[in-house]
């Protein structure tokens, strides 16, 4: 008998003072976004996609030097170099595998040249493997660097060997 | 005896006793700390200190500290004495090799990104480990530019393969030492001075001798830099294989850098071998890879039909071959089969072609020595036992007279040209070198002898005579050469050489004398008819004077691995050493007459031979009788070749199966001293081709029996095969000598000599686009004098014309040529130089007119 008076209370004291608790929050400011539509302001340290960086002048900062590949410790990026036609070197092939990518920017820091960074984006899911496999023509495409404080470019011209840098 | 008079000579030497680093050390006189310190395994630093370079002291990175000594003292060139006490590791060492590090740098631009020795640079390693991150130097750097204006990039052509970048340039002098003393080459030096002092190519010259590889190599920056490695892949990322030149006959030992991801070989180094290369190599070593990258290698089996080659796969191709072969043994017998294999195959292959045919085909038709005219079907030749003499290619150093006799080392053996040099200025080598043509090598020499051509074996006869004439010789050897002799006096002979006695006597001089003696004996000899008449020449003067008592004399071996292909007795008549162990091992050995590769090709013509192998080489190339051999494998009733590319020899093939290249198995080579090197596997096949070695088994197979029981089993018999040493015998007496002369046609005066190009070597370099960077097409080469009177000037077409046939090509004219001799190089299929030739002949002659354009 005495059970059967519990149960009852249960239903009509504790339930609703649980359901209060719901209704309060109905009326509080959500902590979750409306994502697709709405867009978390990201820190301006985040890590996301990379760039290929320009200079000024058009022509591409990376010269395929392989040091962004040798800091890499998920060895997810592939290069193959090639002459230019002022004798430069640059990249014949560029490849990074976003699949492998763990987005620790050690390329960003490695790179002598200043030629690549991780940008702000983190979308690019795809329904190919292939398709995380991003080439230089997908990394050196305009993007919003110049507003970023932590991501300054020291040397804005290429590098004229024998004239010591103001 | 001799290590007792090795043990008296290191007791006789005086010894200095010092402290290094705490430790006690004695070193023989002379010698310097830093070698003292790297003997002891202490390690300095050093930029311009090379091992096999003399050395300047002129970067002042190896510092080392010595008690009472006011200043920092530069270890590369002071002598250890008695009793010093140095430091290597001291504070003061340490402030005194950071400084040196940051005046290099000073103008140093700072590229490695884009320098292709980043990774491998000296500088950049010596930078890292004394921890010099910033520089205290801030005005303008020095700057060489280039010579084109629209680019920051101040790299800089100056020869066919080499790149320089002054900026990046140190001044070690480790360039212009090596092309020097190492090459004798004087296309690279130093300009200007003080500040602005550069490393440039001579004025009007490029930097393009057979050595220039070597230079990028040796740079410890990467102010030299080659164009087959510019800008190919970082070198940390390279898979790097221990392998042997498939080129040289010595077997330099190289290291392969490959791509693995791409099945790509990416470059060629030195694994520096002190007894064998050096650590130097040439061109054909270094970029003669490419040839396994190329895009036109043979990809698939091709078997004829209706008249073209169709692509067919491997059990197709072999079923035919094993068909066509049983059709033609059943008709004809099994001894109407040759075999025709290239003397650059490994040790398996060759033995596995020897055993086919020796085994299954039941007859003695093979031969390597697919580019020699006119070869006897006789055994036991002086030739034969010259060949089977010992060698070693480190005695060329330590040798007081070197006598060169019909080679012109520069376009044959880069490794002993470069030996000689070293003989030269280190252990003050006299050079003798006696030949048709003046060579380049024979710039260290003591007197260069130019004869007369087809006088190979007069000459010698000439040195022996010269020697009694001077009264050097014993009385009873004088009377017993002089026998054998048809000609009775000196002045006879040098008449009919065409040379001045007082060389011949300076030859006969140093030869009697009791120096170490090296004589070897090259290819215008062994490829010529002559030979026989120069062996039997040499062992007579070697008897009257002692020579092989003194020292070596020999016969290079040629190709990579022709001294192995005689020694697994891959001749149609081996030794009769060889014959008892290969009857031992197989149980029987086949007693059908031996063919060489003159005699087969003889019997092709009367159809006695009607089905052929063809294992590399591309012997219509090199045959120096390109008619007689065409229409000889034209009359085959069906041939198979295997090449890695597609070739004159292929063409007429009824079946083609692709071979793989060197670098693509494990195989062993035996140089031309005997010594037996693995060339480890570097790369995956390409396309479907197959290793040599395993065609010729699978071939076997087809046909019923299978050639081993297992790999073991084929190894031990090679190895056991191996094993034989040269036997060094030498005639017993004087013997005649019977010189060939021929009748000069007046329609053809000029005599002609086929030699491979100094940068290419045999048929399949001139797949290797570097090689051909250097030289692309065929020249004929000859003295600024013929020129003259042709009046021709260098590039200008002539035409070549022999009794049989008649070419047009492009004319170098070379200064130090100074006789009417022209040479072509064969090295090329576009022109078809041997069917100028005539196999009877001993000298090919021709006559030049110019074209009129
Ligand atoms: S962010 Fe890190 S893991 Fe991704 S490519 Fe760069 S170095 Fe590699
Ligand atoms: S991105 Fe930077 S580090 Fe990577 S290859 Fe290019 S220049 Fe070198
Ligand atoms: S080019 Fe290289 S090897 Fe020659 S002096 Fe300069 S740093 Fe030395
Ligand atoms: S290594 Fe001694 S001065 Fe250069």
């Amino acid at each position: 008998m005495k059970e059967v008076i519990k149960a009852v209370g249960h239903v009509f004291i504790k339930m609703p003072q649980g359901l209060l608790v719901t209704l309060k929050h109905l009326f509080k400011k959500p902590v979750t976004l409306d994502y697709p539509r709405k867009k978390k302001p990201m820190m301006p340290r985040y890590r996301g996609r990379h760039y290929l960086e320009r200079y000024d002048d058009g022509s591409e900062r990376c010269v395929c030097c392989g040091l962004c590949a040798a800091a890499c410790p998920a060895d997810a990026i592939y290069m193959e170099p090639e002459e230019g036609e002022h004798g430069e070197r640059r990249a014949k092939v560029y490849e990074i595998n976003l699949l492998r990518c763990i987005f620790c920017g050690f390329c960003e820091e490695a790179c002598p040249e200043e030629a690549i960074f991780l940008g702000q984006e983190y979308e690019f899911a795809a329904d190919k493997r292939n398709s995380f496999l991003w080439t230089k023509e997908d990394m050196l495409v305009p993007h919003p660097r110049k507003d970023n404080p932590f991501k300054k470019i020291i040397r804005r011209v290429r590098k004229v060997y024998g004239v010591t840098e103001q | 005896m001799a290590d007792d008079i090795k043990d008296k000579v290191k007791t006789d030497v005086p010894t200095v006793t010092f402290t290094m680093d705490g430790q006690e050390v004695t070193v023989a006189k002379g010698t310097t700390i830093l070698e003292a310190a790297r003997s002891i395994g202490i390690h300095i630093p050093t930029f311009c200190w090379h091992p096999k370079l003399k050395p300047v002291g002129s970067c002042r990175m190896c510092y080392v500290e010595i008690e009472k000594w006011p200043k920092l003292a530069v270890s590369c060139v002071t002598e250890a004495t008695d009793g010093m006490i140095v430091h290597t590791e001291s504070d003061k060492v340490k402030r005194g090799r950071r400084a040196t590090l940051e005046f290099l740098l000073l103008n140093h631009p700072l590229d490695c990104p884009t320098c292709d020795q980043g990774g491998e640079c000296e500088l950049q390693n010596l930078t890292f480990e004394h921890g010099i991150d910033d520089s205290r130097f801030d005005f303008q750097k020095n700057r060489f530019t280039s010579d084109t204006d629209n680019t920051v990039f101040d790299d800089k052509r100056i020869g066919p393969e080499i790149i320089l970048n002054r900026n990046r340039c140190i001044l070690c002098y480790r360039c212009v030492r090596a092309n020097k003393e190492a090459f004798g080459e004087y296309d690279l030096g130093v300009y200007e001075r003080g500040n602005i002092a550069e490393i440039n190519a001579a004025p009007g010259q490029q930097v393009n001798s057979p050595f220039s590889g070597n230079l990028p190599e040796i740079c410890p920056v990467g102010a030299l830099t080659s164009v087959d490695w510019r800008y190919k892949m970082r070198v940390w990322l390279a898979g790097k294989t221990p392998s042997i030149c498939p080129y040289s006959s010595s077997g330099s030992n190289i290291l392969i850098y490959t791509d693995d991801n791409k099945n790509l070989i990416r470059r060629v180094t030195s694994r520096c071998n002190d007894d064998i290369d050096d650590g130097w190599l040439s061109d054909i070593t270094r970029y003669g890879y490419q040839i396994a990258n190329s895009e036109e290698r043979l990809q698939t089996p091709l078997i004829k039909k209706e008249g073209k080659q169709v692509e067919a796969t491997w059990d197709e191709a072999l079923e035919v071959i094993c068909n066509r072969f049983k059709e033609i043994t059943e008709k004809k017998g099994k001894v109407c089969i040759g075999g025709l294999i290239s003397p650059s195959l490994d040790n398996a292959s060759l033995y596995c072609s020897s055993k086919l045919f020796r085994t299954v085909f039941n007859n003695n038709n093979i031969d390597f020595r697919t580019d020699y005219r006119m070869l006897p079907n006789k055994p036991d030749s002086y030739f034969g036992m010259l060949c089977n003499r010992s060698f070693r290619i480190t005695d060329i150093d330590d040798s007081d007279v070197i006598v060169v006799l019909g080679s012109d080392l520069i376009r044959e053996h880069h490794n002993e040209y470069l030996r000689i040099r070293k003989a030269v200025n280190f252990n003050n080598a006299r050079v003798f070198s006696l030949n048709p043509y003046s060579v380049k090598s024979a710039d260290v020499a003591q007197a260069e002898i130019v004869y007369n051509i087809g006088t190979d074996e007069i000459i010698l006869v000439a040195i022996g005579l010269a020697a009694i004439e001077m009264g050097l010789v014993e009385q009873g050897l004088a009377q017993g050469f002089k026998e054998k002799v048809k000609l009775g006096s000196l002045a006879e002979a040098t008449e009919v050489c065409g040379v001045s006695s007082d060389d011949v006597k300076l030859v006969a001089r140093a030869l009697a004398g009791d120096g170490k003696v090296s004589v070897i004996v090259g290819e215008l000899i062994t490829r010529s008819h002559g030979r026989e008449a120069v062996a039997s020449a040499l062992f007579n003067l070697s008897r009257l004077l002692g020579i092989d008592k003194k020292g070596q004399m020999a016969v290079l071996a040629r190709y990579a691995n022709s001294r192995g292909a005689e020694k697994l007795g891959l001749l149609p008549i081996p030794t009769g050493a060889q014959v008892e162990m290969l009857k031992a091992m197989w149980g029987k050995f086949p007693d059908a007459e031996p063919q060489t590769t003159d005699a087969m090709l003889a019997l092709m013509h009367k159809e006695e031979i009607s089905g052929g192998l063809v294992l590399g080489g591309n012997p219509i190339m090199l045959y120096p009788d390109r008619q007689f051999i065409t229409e000889g494998l034209e009359k085959l009733d069906f041939l198979v070749a295997c090449d890695l590319f597609e070739s004159e020899t292929t063409e007429l093939a009824d079946v083609v199966l692709p071979m793989s290249s060197w670098a693509e198995y494990e195989g062993s080579y035996v140089n031309l001293e005997g010594c037996n090197q693995v060339a480890c596997q570097a790369i995956k096949h390409i396309g479907q081709s197959k290793p040599a070695f395993e065609i010729i088994r699978l071939i076997a197979e087809k046909i019923g029996t299978s050639l081993f029981e297992s790999d073991e089993q084929m190894a031990t018999e090679i190895e056991q095969l191996l094993s034989c040493e040269p036997d060094n015998a030498t005639p017993d007496n004087f013997v005649d000598v019977l010189p060939l002369s021929e009748e000069v046609d007046p329609d053809f005066p000029i005599p002609l000599c086929i030699c491979d190009d100094p940068h290419h070597t045999g048929a399949l370099t001139q797949k290797a686009p570097s090689l051909t960077n250097f030289t692309g097409e065929a020249y004929i080469e000859m003295s600024p004098d013929l020129a003259a009177r042709l009046e021709v000037s260098e590039g200008q077409p002539v035409r070549v014309e022999s009794p049989v046939g008649k070419i047009v090509m492009p004319v170098k004219v070379s200064k130090h040529i100074d006789n009417d001799v022209v040479i072509i190089p064969r090295n090329f299929s576009q022109i078809r130089v041997t069917s100028l030739l005539m196999r009877k002949k001993r000298v090919d002659r021709v006559r030049i007119t110019k074209v009129d354009e």
